[in-house]
């Protein structure tokens, strides 16, 4: 079937709309990136500032062996800020997309029926399909915004705050740039993909929100994981956790496209 | 208007649905004429939404068949739906959109280009007399005002057919007066055809030819309201004004009289059935004739809530 653009981007722009007015949706989805994008690589960079010297080579040598092999041939007063900001925050980061992705997925699509205006849009002559999409892409593409436009502030807030003890732009990193232009935007998929599942049973935002919060901890767990040296993100390792992660998200968006009729939607509200 | 193979704007032919083991709708058998107003009653859960989303194409049938503008919902809900307008329940607006954003919307899926989508839906609300709100957002409208939005919003695209439920549920008596002949207007003028479906017995009186009664999924009763109470009483009631309740003497000299099928007493009088409106003046005769001192007489066919409480109470075995 043809797709309908105009009734896609009537449904996107009125989501959008709908979103940007709402304070409880939209601050904690800029709350989150502004702490981790800012506000801790400006502390950190500041603290590394501070800590350079042989108090930093000291905390250094006291991690284990593969971190030391990453910073080899890193400048001794450039290791610790190269490995928090260039490494370790790179899985934290991925928390971003996905909450952004699953609390815009959760009120694009739970939240409708918690508003009680899901039964008029099923009214209204856009197809499942199209309807399907536009939801998702209402979630998809401010979650991939936000994480570009933090990334950026992030890149910016990091070497500046690093400039006096690097005195070069070390970053964006390679890293950085598959889990930016990879990675992320898989997780935001799949947090779009759990939400639509999640959101076909909840009754509304908040409790698809809590439903689909099972969703953060293994992020959690690999972020965890990373800065205790347990899981080490290596480019290689990163394109193929980035590509585990678009197959799973594209397998459940798509069985969610499948599942999403009108039929089987208006029978639950 | 396009119409089905008989005619009708809406044809429903043993249609039913279930949700698990509970029949939601089952057997339903009934048309709407272009132009024409039918009241679908029936207490909450009767049956009336989802015979709605049946006939919009929204919920597939399990069995049975229907066509609305010709078409059948199964295969051509798409077609069906950009010509009609729904009116839900609850208003369903967005409470963060203004109540211009939220006609503007509906009217952009409907694929109206953008500037004729702002200049109807403004000239809508004007009508409806929210000519002061338009850019204000919906969050904290009155259930009244809501409601006038979201007629707009069904009515942006100039449907052929509407499915309107509860219109003036929460409205003031002049608004709702208002929505009232705006819907009347709708019909009369411009052939628009509409499903009503309501609880104010009084409002589909006003606006329906005809009604479809459903009580737990079942079709009761479908027709006007007139052919419906005669297959439920006989005769017609006539209400005789003495001046004073009548007494039983008095009414027994009422059943003696061969054109009076029954007669009771009522404050002020008496209500008689009789036969038919033809026999009223030889009934005034005869009370002239024994000099009984009548003040006024008035026929009073039967009201649809006369004729619904009736159905719903299972008179008539209709």
């Amino acid at each position: 079937m043809k797709r309908d653009y105009q009734a896609i981007r009537a449904v996107v722009a009125k989501d959008w709309t709908a979103v940007r007015r709402a304070k409880a949706v939209v601050i904690p989805m800029l709350v989150v990136p502004v702490l981790l994008l800012v506000v801790l690589p400006l502390v950190l960079g500041l603290f590394a500032r501070g800590a350079s010297g042989p108090g930093a080579d000291n905390v250094v040598s006291h991690l284990p062996t593969h971190f030391r092999r990453i910073l080899a041939g890193v400048p001794a007063r450039q290791q610790l800020l190269v490995l928090i900001d260039g490494y370790l925050l790179a899985p934290l980061f991925l928390i971003v997309p996905l909450m952004v992705a699953s609390v815009l997925a959760a009120d694009a699509l739970a939240g409708e029926k918690e508003r009680r205006t899901l039964e008029g849009l099923l009214h209204l002559p856009i197809s499942d399909r199209d309807l399907f999409y536009a939801k998702v892409t209402s979630a998809f593409v401010p979650a991939v915004g936000v994480s570009w436009i933090g990334f950026v502030l992030f890149c910016v807030v990091a070497d500046s705050v690093g400039w006096s003890v690097t005195h070069r732009l070390f970053l964006p990193t390679r890293l950085w740039a598959v889990v930016i232009f990879w990675v992320a935007p898989a997780v935001a998929a799949l947090g779009m993909g759990i939400m639509v599942r999640v959101s076909a049973r909840a009754r509304s935002s908040q409790e698809a929100n809590q439903l689909g919060g099972a969703v953060v901890l293994p992020l959690i767990f690999l972020a965890v994981g990373q800065s205790s040296g347990l899981l080490l993100v290596t480019l290689p390792l990163a394109l193929a956790i980035g590509a585990g992660i678009w197959l799973l998200a594209l397998g459940l968006l798509v069985r969610g496209a499948q599942r999403f009729t009108r039929d089987r939607v208006a029978s639950t509200i | 208007m396009q119409t089905g193979a008989m005619g009708g704007a809406i044809e429903a032919t043993g249609l039913s649905r279930r949700f698990g083991p509970r029949f939601a709708l089952a057997e339903v058998t009934f048309d709407v004429q272009p132009g024409e107003v039918v009241a679908l009653l029936g207490p909450n859960g009767a049956g009336k939404t989802t015979t709605v989303r049946l006939l919009n194409g929204i919920l597939a049938a399990d069995s049975g068949t229907s066509r609305v503008l010709g078409l059948d919902p199964a295969v051509d809900g798409m077609a069906i739906r950009r010509r009609t307008g729904v009116l839900t329940e609850n208003a369903a607006l967005d409470d963060r959109l203004t109540a211009r954003e939220n006609v503007v919307f509906y009217a952009r899926i409907r694929g109206i280009g953008r500037s004729e989508a702002d200049r109807r839906s403004v000239a809508l609300l004007d009508r409806l007399g929210m000519s002061h709100r338009v850019d204000d957002l919906v969050q904290g409208f009155s259930t009244g005002q809501r409601k006038r939005v979201a007629l707009a919003r069904a009515l942006v695209h100039d449907p052929e057919v509407l499915f309107l439920d509860e219109p003036t549920a929460g409205l003031d008596p002049e608004a709702a007066r208002d929505t009232v002949e705006l819907i009347a207007g709708l019909a009369a003028e411009h052939g628009r055809t509409f499903v009503l479906c309501t609880h104010d017995l009084a409002e589909a009186g006003r606006l329906a030819r005809r009604m479809a009664v459903l009580q737990e999924g079942r079709l009761i009763a479908f027709g006007a309201p007139v052919e419906l109470a005669s297959a439920i009483w006989t005769g017609l009631a006539v209400d005789v004004d003495f001046g004073a309740t009548a007494s039983e003497p008095a009414l027994e000299f009422l059943r003696q009289s061969r054109s009076v099928l029954d007669a009771e007493a009522i404050a002020g009088g008496a209500r008689v059935r009789v036969g038919s409106r033809a026999v009223i003046p030889a009934l005034i005769a005869l009370l002239a004739a024994h000099e009984v001192p009548v003040f006024g007489i008035t026929a009073r066919p039967p009201t649809l809530e006369d004729v619904y409480f009736a159905i719903t109470a299972g008179h008539g075995g209709l």
